[in-house]
């Protein structure tokens, strides 16, 4: 008898609880003015710019931290900021930096040549008393800094082990950012919770899985941001992300996959699209079979309808590469090459000049992974357009973790093909690190091809050690001329990074670095 | 009673061991480690190497195994390499939220399913059995996670009578009309599913104690219907609805993943999935143990329970 009032009691309450839930309790509001709210893609790490390693954490810090020299708006060259000049010995391994006066952190602390060393003896200094903040897992970028000295209060130098012509650019990626001393001394390894820097915003909440919100720093010395705050909330889903800012829940979007665009044509939607870093190329196994030949490389160059994989594959989210430097480096591209152009014709007598008709060829594709776009709809467009000039392609795909560890030791005896992509701060990172012979993968590299051509290799060494930006852009551009004929890879898509924003904000634009800033966006 | 709740926990004690080793074998074997994961393209033998130093992951597995033990049973579960937090703080988060979810879920599901069984099983072949028939087996046939796009799409986007994703508003109150307008969508999207089976066992359970002589004696007593069918009838039928219940919570448990990606909902499901992509050994592990524990936990609660209300089940 109990059993039975209960269930009846409970089925009543069900009831009016279904009922309750149901009615249209809260209509979601509009989301407030002066506050942005963005849609992010994760749960940040940490807000340690010396600690993370994923752009989407990047997209949050840039605006609570400045570095030394950050990039000039729309481009990839550096200018003054928290450092106001600099000289540059004669043999580029000495760096003086002036700093900029009255500079506070946002917990109070002055910003000084201390600070500066600070930051870079923590990330590289095992024996640095705060050291154990880390691990830092980028300070590599720093690796040929051998000494960083206080001159005086507002001068520091940084002295390098040889000369490293990526060194500004560096300072210009988020792990250079400053952060305070103070708060790491305050907060040791919870210093990623608490952040504080000296950027336009400073640190205000972080609720977990919810939201990290920042506020204006009024004190701001480049001039306090017109909006009040900005909310960061993650959302992983791409389609759960497009609902959220279909029903505005949120006023900018980013990563907005290439399906969901059409959703955001009227005027209610500004859709932006800014070219990257970023190139998306095959890796060909120049070592062993087929592709040891520099003619079916070229064929395979030749016989990929690269331009219908950036329009149909990836809904003209991507446009296509012309050789191993991203045109997004301006000042070292090579404006004269022109892409492979698509011409199965060619590709078979190369082929056949080659003897390499018929041949079988294994394709390694990942199913996911950092800056791969689409990577399996395109690994079969791939291996479509191969099979019309008569290879016999096949796919083997693995997780992006796993598929890191096959690709990165060298393709040698297992695969003649990978796909792979890299979103780097320099001209020199990429062809430095993935096109030397020194970079083979037993030596360290990322060669996993095995490409080598001496010229290319004293090429970028020279460029390294340069110190004159005019100088280094004549070699990448050589370089550039000579990988293309070589065609170590086959060069695919520059990624072209996009977002989204509401009618109500003004001022944004995404920048070619891929990080997101956000000190002159208005929102109504 | 109290010798066989204690023999009942001891003996959760190697069963727990027996997971803890599992995990910790698979997290260790499976391909790609948290350096390469963390570190991407910049993955160098020498960068992987050191930064595996930093993790601590250069010490041979059974030594890592014992390490990784003995700082959990002092209740240190250590801290995520991918959210640099402390782990217990992250799981124990997690777990509450999928436990509003589900447990709404659950309580939705029991609720409208036993509802739904008893309507159709009292008017068998009837224009409300066929009705509800029909709705259960559409029901039953639609992907939970499809069905929570559809709504969110439906409900979310155009109608905007509910928030499309989270747990609790970014700005506002958190309190519980918040909640429930967040939580209505994913609990209802989860429930689907497991109210169906509920109700198509129920009408079955009922159909059977239909057919038995004391309901027949009840209808010639004279009891009204409504009486015979929700007392005398279905508090028969409860007997073997009960099991199924019981399934179904388990369902609703693991089918709350899907669920969790596609609202958003900071679960624990979508925190292991997370963490299994981002190869963060630690939450994964600590967060399996802890479910796991969770689990074992609740099945002894669940005995226990039983043999004190069933005096056949021996202690």
């Amino acid at each position: 008898m109990t059993l039975l009032k209960l269930t009846r009691r409970a089925m009543l309450a069900a009831g009016a609880a279904t009922a309750l839930a149901l009615s249209p309790l809260a209509v979601s509001a509009q989301t407030p003015s002066d506050v942005l709210i963005v849609g992010q893609i994760a749960e940040p790490k940490a807000l340690d710019p010396a600690a993370v390693t994923a752009v989407n954490d990047f997209r949050i810090l840039m605006n609570v931290y400045v570095g030394l020299v950050p990039y000039k708006d729309g481009t990839l060259e550096v200018e003054p900021s928290l450092a106001t000049s600099w000289d540059i010995s004669e043999d580029g391994t000495v760096y003086t930096f002036s700093l900029r006066e009255g500079v506070t952190f946002h917990d109070g602390s002055a910003f000084d040549a201390a600070a500066v060393k600070f930051n870079f003896d923590r990330m590289l200094d095992e024996t640095h008393p705060y050291h154990n903040t880390g691990p830092f897992p980028l300070a590599f970028f720093f690796s040929a800094v051998q000494e960083v000295e206080v001159v005086d209060e507002m001068t520091v130098k940084f002295t390098l082990n040889a000369p490293y012509a990526p060194f500004l650019s560096n300072l210009a990626y988020p792990t250079g950012l400053i952060v305070s001393p103070a708060a790491v001394e305050q907060h040791g390894a919870d210093f990623g919770r608490n952040p504080s820097g000296t950027g336009p915003f400073k640190f205000a909440e972080w609720r977990s899985n919810e939201a990290v919100v920042v506020e204006a720093n009024a004190g701001y010395w480049d001039g306090a941001p017109a909006l009040q705050a900005v909310v960061f909330r993650p959302i992983t889903d791409a389609n759960t992300r497009t609902a959220e800012m279909l029903a505005g829940g949120i006023d900018l979007m980013v990563e907005v996959p290439p399906v969901a665009l059409s959703e955001f044509q009227d005027d209610s939607y500004t859709v932006h699209e800014q070219a990257g870093p970023h190139v998306w190329f095959l890796i060909l196994n120049a070592k062993e079979g087929p592709f040891a030949d520099k003619r079916v490389r070229q064929a395979a160059n030749y016989a990929i309808n690269k331009a219908a994989i950036v329009n149909d594959v990836l809904e003209g989210t991507a446009e296509v590469a012309a050789g191993p430097t991203p045109p997004a480096f301006a000042w070292a591209y090579n404006e004269s090459l022109e892409p492979y152009p698509y011409d199965p014709e060619k590709a078979k007598a190369l082929i056949a000049e080659a003897g390499a008709e018929g041949a079988e060829l294994t394709f390694y594709v990942t199913e996911g992974g950092s800056g791969m776009l689409d990577p399996i709809a395109m690994g079969t467009a791939i291996q479509a357009d191969l099979a019309a000039v008569g290879f016999d392609v096949k796919i083997e795909t693995y997780e992006w973790n796993t598929f890191l560890g096959e690709v990165n030791p060298g393709l040698e005896g297992k695969a003649d093909m990978a796909e792979m992509a890299w979103m780097t701060n320099d001209p020199d990172t990429l062809p430095f690190l993935a096109l030397r012979t020194n970079a083979w993968p037993d030596k360290g590299g990322f060669n996993s091809g095995y490409y080598s051509n001496p010229e290319v290799d004293s090429l970028l060494e020279a460029a390294r050690a340069a110190t004159d930006q005019g100088e280094r852009a004549k070699l990448y551009q050589e370089m550039q001329a000579i990988v293309q004929e070589d065609a170590p890879w086959v060069f695919v898509a520059n990624w072209k990074q996009n977002a989204v924003t509401s009618d109500r904000v003004e001022g944004f634009s995404l920048q070619p670095s891929f990080f997101l800033l956000l000190d002159d966006v208005v929102k109504k | 009673m109290a010798g066989y709740i204690l023999k009942r926990l001891i003996s959760a004690v190697p069963v727990l061991f027996g997971i803890s080793i599992i995990v910790f074998v698979i997290m260790a074997m499976i391909p790609g480690d948290p350096a390469t994961a963390i570190l991407g393209s910049y993955a160098t033998p020498e960068n992987v190497e050191k930064l595996n130093r930093d993790l601590g992951l250069d010490k041979p597995m059974v030594q890592r195994y014992f390490i990784w033990l003995g700082n959990m049973l002092q209740g240190e579960f250590g801290r995520s390499f991918s959210l640099n937090r402390d782990v217990l703080d992250e799981v124990l988060d997690r777990f509450g939220a999928t436990l509003i979810l589900a447990g709404t879920a659950f309580v939705l599901c029991a609720l409208l399913g036993i509802a739904a069984g008893v309507v159709s099983a009292a008017r068998q072949y009837g224009l409300a059995d066929k009705a509800i028939t029909f709705a259960v087996l559409l029901g039953i046939s639609i992907p939970s996670f499809f069905l929570g796009m559809m709504m969110i799409l439906i409900f979310a986007v155009k109608l905007r009578w509910f928030p499309v994703s989270g747990m609790w508003p970014i700005y506002g109150a958190r309190d519980l009309p918040a909640l429930a307008s967040h939580l209505t969508l994913p609990a209802l999207a989860l429930a689907v599913v497991a109210t169906g089976v509920i109700a198509r066992l129920s009408r079955s359970a009922m159909l059977e104690v239909l057919r038995q002589d004391f309901i027949r004696t009840a209808r010639a007593k004279g009891v009204h219907e409504r009486a015979v069918i929700w007392r005398h009838a279905l508090r028969a039928a409860m007997v073997s609805i009960i099991p199924v219940l019981g399934v179904q919570a388990g369902f609703v448990l693991s089918g709350a993943v899907y669920i969790e990606i596609v609202f958003q909902w900071p679960g624990v499901g979508r925190m292991l999935v997370d963490a299994i992509l981002k190869r963060d050994i630690l939450l994964v592990q600590g967060g399996v143990v802890f479910v796991a524990a969770c689990y074992v936990l609740f099945n002894i609660v669940v005995d226990v329970a039983q043999s004190m209300l069933d005096p056949r089940i021996k202690t």
